[in-house]
């Protein structure tokens, strides 16, 4: 099953059960599937023995091949065929194996679905949802590994949501789809897929909230703003920091990049003084930027210390493991930053955990995938 | 427009003739900066718009380029809000956020028009998956003119639409130039025999000025997509008088020759059907001044509706 990270979320305290992050997509996909006749999805092996990482698995057989559809080579057309479909009555669920596939739909994405309701005066609505694959580890390289919420976010009209446990899949994805009447991104990371959360099984648990930002740790020394498996290194590295007692982190895992909850990350920030942002993607006109633009413009007083941030190295990703694991942020860079800007100093003194490649703690497979 | 008491070839004379006239005050107008936005004219191919949009039924989906005054108003779309669209109005059909190059009128089934060419064609074929899948007898039809067909979209479309057998007309307005450039410059494909290639049935209408010409031919294709619930291409030979976008004419600039569009100009029924176009001018003009007043007299849209609509 995996690791079991226990989310401190209202809905985990009671009859809690280990859901992987992949099972959340099945039954999320499958409930979107039996609760809407119109919704569909679309995507290149959707109906296949795979099926995109197991989280479509065995609905083509549930749901006939004319609702969950494989699909010709052709992502703008793709997603333009979702776009018109939506705008007739369908609720179309486009899937890429890969974010960086999404790129060759940049104009449907961009020119189109965010710009179709307001360039029409409200005349129309396009609710659909487009599922992209953030690659890492086992040589995915330039061109499998991008994580391009950043791009997305910058576009108004577009909802970009990143979750980072099987709990923030079934609080946002069935609500998305239920009320959300434009289109939604959602970059899934592809190690969290066989990672096992604790979430709260019980009959009618409330999932709240729905699709903003979520604390998921308290804490008095540093807050924290992480995205995707981020979040899970940053309970890793503050795990390891409360058994030392050596600093009290609180971690906010930003979860919709697009509609961050402002107030709730400068009501940390205020009370902590010290902000560290944690994100999958580069640090340049990023989620990292974005952050620190949201505190300076609020009031740069807050911040007893310069902001830090982590993201992938500036450069396209190598293939070389040795290079790969220079080129991610790592749990003891991570837990050596928290600790300089909690302690004030470089040489803080205090024992960091071993530099075991993040790949090593979450890949659950071996081989191409 | 319909009108019960007159013959169909009167009809698509008169949307013909009312298409024109709309878009000759638009030049009157222009120098006055009343409207700021880049109008692509269809001068020339009105009758393309007349007599497809009669071709079709209410319920039926037309998706548009930027070049789509004539859709827009051949589908049933209303003057005065296309009007005040172009002034930049809150009572423009898309609320003075659409402009001339985003025309749309989804209650009579004109579903949007992009600047960007090709971008809507699967937008069509996407509307018409949605009628199959929904059990709708409604016919889509993406309209487009001949560069859009050099876009990878335009083949993805096409492929997708043939595979899954979906109810589209594809419709190309084919005047031969991508905004100065000839088709013979970009094109190492023939339209009808590409399309074919899809096992897409194909049509051709080389009479594009003429609305009758172009009804019969896009009324025969939209049957069989109606019956069949498969896809067809339509092909329209026309010609567009003027400018690829403003309001000016530019057969003195070097790209093309004043006497390749004599032989449309010859032939252009609102020049020689002069004693139908005399009767139903006044008319035509009174309508058209009302939605120039509706425009004038409108309100600016406000700073409550910049961030309206957004997400």
């Amino acid at each position: 099953m995996g690791l079991a990270f226990k989310i401190e979320t209202p809905a985990a305290t009671r009859d809690a059960e280990v859901v992987t992050y992949r099972d959340a997509l099945l039954q999320t996909m499958r409930g979107a599937l039996n609760d809407d006749p119109n919704a569909i999805l679309l995507g290149q092996g959707v109906d296949d023995h795979k099926g995109i990482f197991g989280s479509t698995i065995g609905l083509a057989d549930a749901f006939g091949k004319d609702r969950v559809m494989d699909t010709p080579l052709a992502e703008e057309g793709l997603t333009g065929i979702a776009v018109g479909a939506a705008l007739n009555g369908l609720y179309p669920i486009q899937t890429h194996i890969r974010a960086d596939f999404a790129l060759l739909a940049m104009n449907q994405i961009v020119n189109l679905a965010a710009k179709y309701r307001y360039m029409f005066g409200g005349r129309f609505e396009v609710p659909m949802m487009i599922r992209m694959i953030v690659g890492r580890s086992w040589g995915q390289g330039a061109q499998h590994s991008q994580s391009l919420q950043s791009l997305f976010a910058h576009v108004p009209g577009l909802v970009v949501i990143m979750p980072s446990t099987a709990e923030s899949i079934l609080s946002s994805y069935p609500w998305l789809i239920r009320h959300h009447r434009g289109p939604v991104l959602c970059l899934e990371h592809r190690l969290l897929y066989d990672i096992g959360f604790r979430v709260d099984a019980s009959p009618g648990a409330e999932r709240t909230p729905a699709v903003g930002s979520r604390k998921l740790r308290a804490g008095k020394d540093v807050t924290v703003v992480a995205t995707s498996i981020m979040v899970l290194e940053a309970l890793r590295a503050a795990d390891h920091l409360a058994e030392l007692g050596a600093a009290d982190v609180e971690l906010i895992d930003l979860h919709c990049v697009s509609h961050p909850d402002t107030d709730l990350i400068l009501d940390s920030v205020a009370r902590t003084g010290r902000l560290l942002v944690a994100d999958t993607s580069w640090q340049a006109f990023g989620v990292a930027a974005e952050m620190c633009r949201i505190v300076c413009e609020r009031d740069p007083g807050l911040l007893k210390a310069p902001v830090k941030t982590l993201g992938m190295a500036p450069a396209p990703c190598p293939t070389a493991k040795s290079l790969e694991d220079l080129y991610y942020p790592n749990l003891r860079r991570l837990t050596d930053d928290i600790l300089r800007l909690a302690k004030g100093r470089d040489d803080h003194g205090v024992p960091l955990p071993d530099d075991a490649s993040a790949t090593d703690v979450y890949k659950r497979f071996k081989g191409p995938f | 427009m319909t009108h019960d008491d007159i013959d169909l070839d009167t009809q698509l004379l008169y949307e013909t003739l009312r298409i024109r006239l709309v878009e000759l005050r638009i030049i009157q107008l222009y120098p006055s900066d009343k409207i700021q936005s880049p109008v692509h004219l269809s001068i020339g191919q009105e009758a393309v718009a007349a007599g497809a949009c009669a071709a079709l039924l209410p319920e039926d989906l037309v998706f548009g380029s930027y070049r789509s005054h004539a859709f827009y108003l051949a589908k049933g779309g209303d003057l005065r809000q296309m009007m005040a669209e172009l002034y930049g109005k809150a009572t423009g059909c898309c609320g003075g956020k659409a402009g001339s190059m985003h025309l749309a009128a989804p209650d009579v089934g004109f579903m949007g028009s992009s600047a960007i060419v090709a971008s809507t064609i699967p937008h069509a074929v996407g509307a018409a998956l949605a009628a199959k899948r929904r059990g709708l007898q409604q016919i889509v039809v993406a309209v487009f003119g001949d560069g859009a067909t050099e876009e990878g979209v335009y083949h993805e479309s096409l492929n997708f639409a043939a595979l899954h057998q979906l109810p589209v007309l594809f419709l190309c307005e084919n005047n031969g130039f991508a905004v100065h450039s000839r088709i013979s410059a970009r094109q190492s494909y023939d339209l009808l025999e590409h399309a074919d290639s899809y096992g897409i049935p194909t049509r051709l209408c080389a009479k594009g000025n003429d609305p009758r010409a172009v009804y019969d031919t896009v009324a025969a294709a939209a049957e069989r997509v109606r019956v069949e619930r498969r896809p067809t291409v339509v092909v329209v030979d026309t010609y567009r008088q003027m400018e690829h976008v403003g309001i000016g004419e530019d057969h003195h600039v070097g790209y093309r020759s004043p006497s390749e569009a004599e032989p449309w100009r010859r032939t252009d029924p609102l020049v020689n059907e002069s004693a139908l176009v005399a009767r139903f001018t006044p008319q035509i003009l009174r309508e058209i001044d009302d939605a120039v007043a509706f425009a004038e007299q409108s309100p600016w849209p406000g700073a409550d509706a910049l961030l309206a609509d957004v997400a």
